[in-house]
C-alpha cells in the first residue's frame, strides 16, 4: 500500500486539471470553487454523502453538466466546451446503464463500433475484454439475463475495452450486496494495478473509498474538505469534519493553557505541541476510540501513567460486543460522553456503573482551533 | 432445482389414482415425463370451470354471430368461394382493396412521423407541462369523432381556410382538391390516429433510463449516433404496437373515410356498407368483412412473432 503511494509521489504527473470549479444551480452552489490535480495513473476516490456536490463533479469532468464557471485541464488542454462523445473518456454508471437491446457483446463492442474499428480488432479486442471480466460464456446473453454483479462487470468491460485515458466510476457498486462488492472491490483494485489506467470513483462509502483508493477527497457542502491517503486522512484528519465523517471519534472540548496543555473540565491535559496557541482559547481535542484504553481503577493502580499519556476518569455506560471488537461507552465526571474500542482478544471486563480511567497518548489525539459545532454531527455534509 | 423437486413430488403424489403409473414410473422416464405434463396441465386448467359464463357469454353474442356471418359468406348467394372469387377478379373491388391498403399505410406512417417527434416532446418537457401535453392528446381523441371529422371538411374544403390563406398569400391560384379524394382521408385519419400512436410510444419513452443514453454519448456516439443507434431500437416496442394498432383500426374505420373521402375511391368498410344498404348483398358484404377479419389476424400474428421481448421494461425490474 505505502509502496503504491510512495510510486505515484515520486512521478507526480497530472493529468486532469480543475481550475476553481463552480455549479451553480440558482443560488445553489452544488460545487464550490474547487481545485484538484489528479495524478496521470492514480486511484482517486471523491467520498461524501448525497448532496455534497461529488456527482456533479463527476458528472462536469464526463461533459453531462457544464460548469458555471472554471476549468477543466486534461493534459494541458482545456475539456469545458467539449461534448461528452469527443472526450475520449469511460465511465461506469451507477444502474449499470448497459444497452438493454443489445447482447454482451454488442455491449462491449459499441464504443469500437461507433469508432469504426475493423471487425478482426474489434472483435479481438472485445474477446480480451470478456476474458478480462470473467465473463466469455455470456457473451450471447441480454443485460437483462445477467445478475448485478455480471451487469456491472460488462459496464466495467464497456468503459475499458476503448482503452480511455480516465475512467469515471459513479458509485458502481452502491447497488450490490455486500459480499459481491467486496468481491468486486478486489476485482477493481487489481484491474487498476494491471493497466495502470486513472480511475476518478464517487463513493459514499468509507469502507470501500480506503479499500480502492490510493487518495481520497472527501466532498463536504460543494468543497473538497480533505485531500490526501486514507491513512493520512484517518490518523490526522485535517478538520474537525473529516474526524467526524471518518471512522469514529471523541471530542473533548479543551482551554489551552499554552502551546502543549490545557485544562478538560478542570483537569490539566497534555496535547500535541500546537503553535500559535493562546491561553484560555476554546480548542478541541479528537481521540480515535481505539486509540483509547478504559481501566478498572485497580488496573489503573497496578500500571502506572506513562509519560506522553493522558488519563481522565469516567463512569461505564453500556458495553457493547461487536464480534471482532468491543466498546464502552463512558460518561466523564463533566459529562462528556466517549466511546473507548478494543479488540474482543485483548479483552475489556467492565461492567455498567463502574468507575474506569480512561487513558490515551498525546500524540494519537489531533487539535483543532477552528471548527463548526455541525462538524461534530455524522450525517452532517449533504446541504 | 428446488421448483423441479416439488414438482416431481407432486407428480408422484396426483399419478397415485391414474392407476398403474407408480409402478412404472421409476423404470420408464418418458412416462414420468408425459405424467408431469398432464400434471402440469391439469394444474393449469385447474378452477377452469368458472369461465363456463363468460364463455357462455362469448359464445352466445359474439362467436355464434360472427360464425353466421363469415358462413353467408361462403353459403350467399350459392355455396362455394365466388364471393371471394369477384372481390379479388373484379378491377373495381381489388382498387377498393389497393385503396383501403394503401390509406391505412399512408396513415400509419404519417401518424407515426407525427406522433414521434410528439412523444417525445411529452416525455422530455418537465413534468407538468408534458402532463398537459398528453392532457390536450387525451381530450382531441374524447372529442366527437363526427365533430373532429367536419371540422377537417370545414378546414380543407375549396372555399375552407386554408385554401383561403394559400390565395390570398398568392402562393397558388386556384383552391387546392384536399378533400372528397384520398388526400382528405389520409389527412383527416392521420389526425384522428395519432393520439394511437403517442400513447404507447410515451409509455415506452419514458420507460427508457436516460443513463443509457448518457452511457451511448460517454461511450463515443454522436447525438445522432445515440438516437439511431440507442434511442430508436429501445422505442421499437412502443413503435410497433402504435403502428400496429393505427394500421388495423384504419383499415376497419368507416366515419372518416366517408365523410372525407369521394363516392369513386371507396374503402373496405364503405364498400360493406355499400354492398349491404343499397344492393342488399350480404354475401359480398360478408366476405369483405372476413377479409378485414383474415388480414387482422396475419397482421397479430406477425405482431407476436416480430415484438422483442419488451428489452426496456426487462431493464426497468431492477
Amino acid at each position: 500500500m505505502s509502496a503504491v503511494i510512495k510510486d505515484v509521489a515520486q512521478q507526480p504527473q497530472t493529468l486532469v486539471c480543475l481550475r476553481n470549479l463552480n455549479k451553480h444551480y440558482g443560488d445553489f452552489a452544488a460545487v464550490d470553487n474547487i481545485s484538484l490535480d489528479i495524478q496521470d495513473g492514480e486511484f482517486l476516490t471523491f467520498l461524501g454523502s448525497s448532496g455534497s456536490g461529488k456527482s456533479t463533479t463527476l458528472s462536469m469532468l464526463a461533459g453531462f453538466e457544464t460548469p458555471s464557471s472554471g476549468e477543466i485541464l486534461v493534459s494541458g488542454k482545456s475539456l469545458v466546451n467539449v461534448p461528452p462523445h469527443k472526450r475520449d473518456i469511460g465511465m461506469v454508471f451507477q444502474r449499470y446503464s448497459l444497452f438493454p437491446h443489445l447482447s454482451v457483446r454488442d455491449n462491449i463492442a459499441f464504443p469500437l463500433a461507433i469508432r469504426k474499428l475493423a471487425a478482426a480488432e474489434r472483435n479481438k479486442r472485445v474477446d480480451a475484454m470478456l476474458k478480462l471480466v470473467q465473463l466469455d460464456q455470456f457473451a450471447h446473453r441480454r443485460p437483462s439475463q445477467l445478475s448485478g454483479g455480471q451487469q456491472q462487470r460488462v459496464a466495467i468491460a464497456r468503459a475499458l475495452v476503448y482503452e480511455p485515458r480516465i475512467l469515471l466510476m459513479d458509485e458502481p457498486l452502491g447497488a450490490l450486496d455486500k459480499k459481491l462488492r467486496e468481491d468486486l472491490q478486489d476485482e477493481l483494485r487489481q484491474l487498476h494495478r494491471r493497466l495502470g489506467i486513472t480511475i476518478v470513483y464517487v463513493t459514499h462509502d468509507q469502507e470501500e473509498a480506503m479499500r480502492l483508493s490510493q487518495r481520497i477527497a472527501i466532498f463536504s457542502h460543494g468543497k473538497i474538505v480533505g485531500l490526501g491517503s486514507g491513512y493520512d486522512l484517518y490518523q490526522n484528519p485535517p478538520n474537525a469534519f473529516v474526524a467526524s465523517f471518518l471512522g469514529n471519534s471523541n471530542f473533548l472540548r479543551l482551554k489551552a493553557q499554552g502551546n502543549a496543555v490545557a485544562t478538560f473540565e478542570g483537569q490539566l491535559l497534555s496535547i500535541r505541541l500546537t503553535a500559535g496557541l493562546q491561553t484560555g482559547q476554546d480548542t478541541l481535542l479528537m481521540i480515535r476510540p481505539e486509540k483509547a484504553q478504559a481501566l478498572s481503577v485497580e488496573q489503573a493502580a497496578a500500571q502506572p501513567l506513562q509519560t506522553g499519556w493522558n488519563e481522565v476518569s469516567a463512569k461505564v455506560g453500556e458495553v457493547l460486543f461487536l464480534g471482532e471488537s468491543q466498546t464502552c461507552a463512558v460518561l466523564t465526571q463533566g459529562g462528556t460522553a466517549m466511546t473507548v474500542k478494543a479488540l474482543s482478544a485483548a479483552g475489556m471486563p467492565l461492567k455498567t456503573g463502574e468507575q474506569v480511567r480512561v487513558r490515551w497518548a498525546t500524540a494519537d489525539a489531533c487539535v483543532y482551533t477552528q471548527w463548526a459545532e455541525s462538524d461534530l454531527n455524522k450525517a452532517a455534509g449533504a446541504h | 432445482m428446488a421448483g423441479q423437486v416439488k414438482m416431481t413430488a407432486i407428480a408422484s403424489r396426483q399419478s397415485k389414482p391414474v392407476g398403474g403409473a407408480p409402478s412404472t414410473a421409476g423404470t420408464a422416464p418418458a412416462q414420468v415425463v408425459t405424467i408431469k405434463q398432464t400434471v402440469v396441465l391439469s394444474q393449469r386448467w385447474k378452477g377452469s370451470r368458472n369461465l363456463f359464463p363468460a364463455l357462455i357469454f362469448l359464445g352466445l353474442f359474439f362467436f355464434a354471430p360472427l360464425i353466421g356471418l363469415l358462413l353467408r359468406g361462403v353459403l350467399e348467394p350459392t355455396p362455394g368461394l365466388g364471393n371471394y372469387e369477384q372481390l379479388f377478379a373484379n378491377s373495381a373491388y381489388a382498387r377498393v382493396l389497393f385503396n383501403t391498403f394503401s390509406v391505412a399505410g399512408l396513415v400509419t406512417l404519417f401518424s407515426l412521423l407525427l406522433g414521434f417527434p410528439l412523444a417525445w416532446a411529452i416525455t422530455l418537457v418537465p413534468r407538468g407541462w408534458g402532463r398537459w401535453m398528453l392532457n390536450i392528446v387525451l381530450l382531441s381523441m374524447w372529442t366527437s369523432l363526427l365533430a373532429r371529422t367536419y371540422s377537417w371538411l370545414v378546414l380543407l374544403q375549396a372555399s375552407g381556410v386554408i385554401n383561403k390563406t394559400l390565395m390570398a398569400m398568392g402562393i397558388i391560384d386556384q383552391p387546392l382538391e384536399m378533400v372528397h379524394n384520398l388526400t382528405g382521408v389520409v389527412i383527416g385519419m392521420s389526425y384522428i390516429m395519432i393520439p394511437f400512436i403517442v400513447l404507447p410510444l410515451q409509455a415506452t419513452m419514458a420507460a427508457i433510463d436516460p443513463m443509457v443514453l448518457q452511457a451511448g454519448s460517454i461511450c463515443g456516439a454522436s447525438p445522432w449516433t445515440n438516437f439511431f443507434k440507442v434511442f430508436l431500437p429501445l422505442c421499437r416496442s412502443g413503435l410497433f404496437s402504435g403502428g400496429l394498432m393505427v394500421f388495423v383500426m384504419s383499415l376497419g374505420y368507416y366515419v372518416t373515410p366517408a365523410l372525407l373521402g369521394g363516392a369513386q375511391d371507396m374503402m373496405l368498410p364503405e364498400f360493406i356498407v355499400q354492398q349491404v344498404q343499397s344492393f342488399l348483398n350480404w354475401g359480398l358484404a360478408s366476405a369483405a368483412a372476413a377479409l378485414l377479419i383474415a388480414i387482422t389476424l396475419v397482421l397479430f400474428y406477425f405482431y407476436l412473432k416480430l415484438q422483442p421481448e419488451s428489452p426496456v421494461g426487462a431493464n426497468n425490474t431492477r
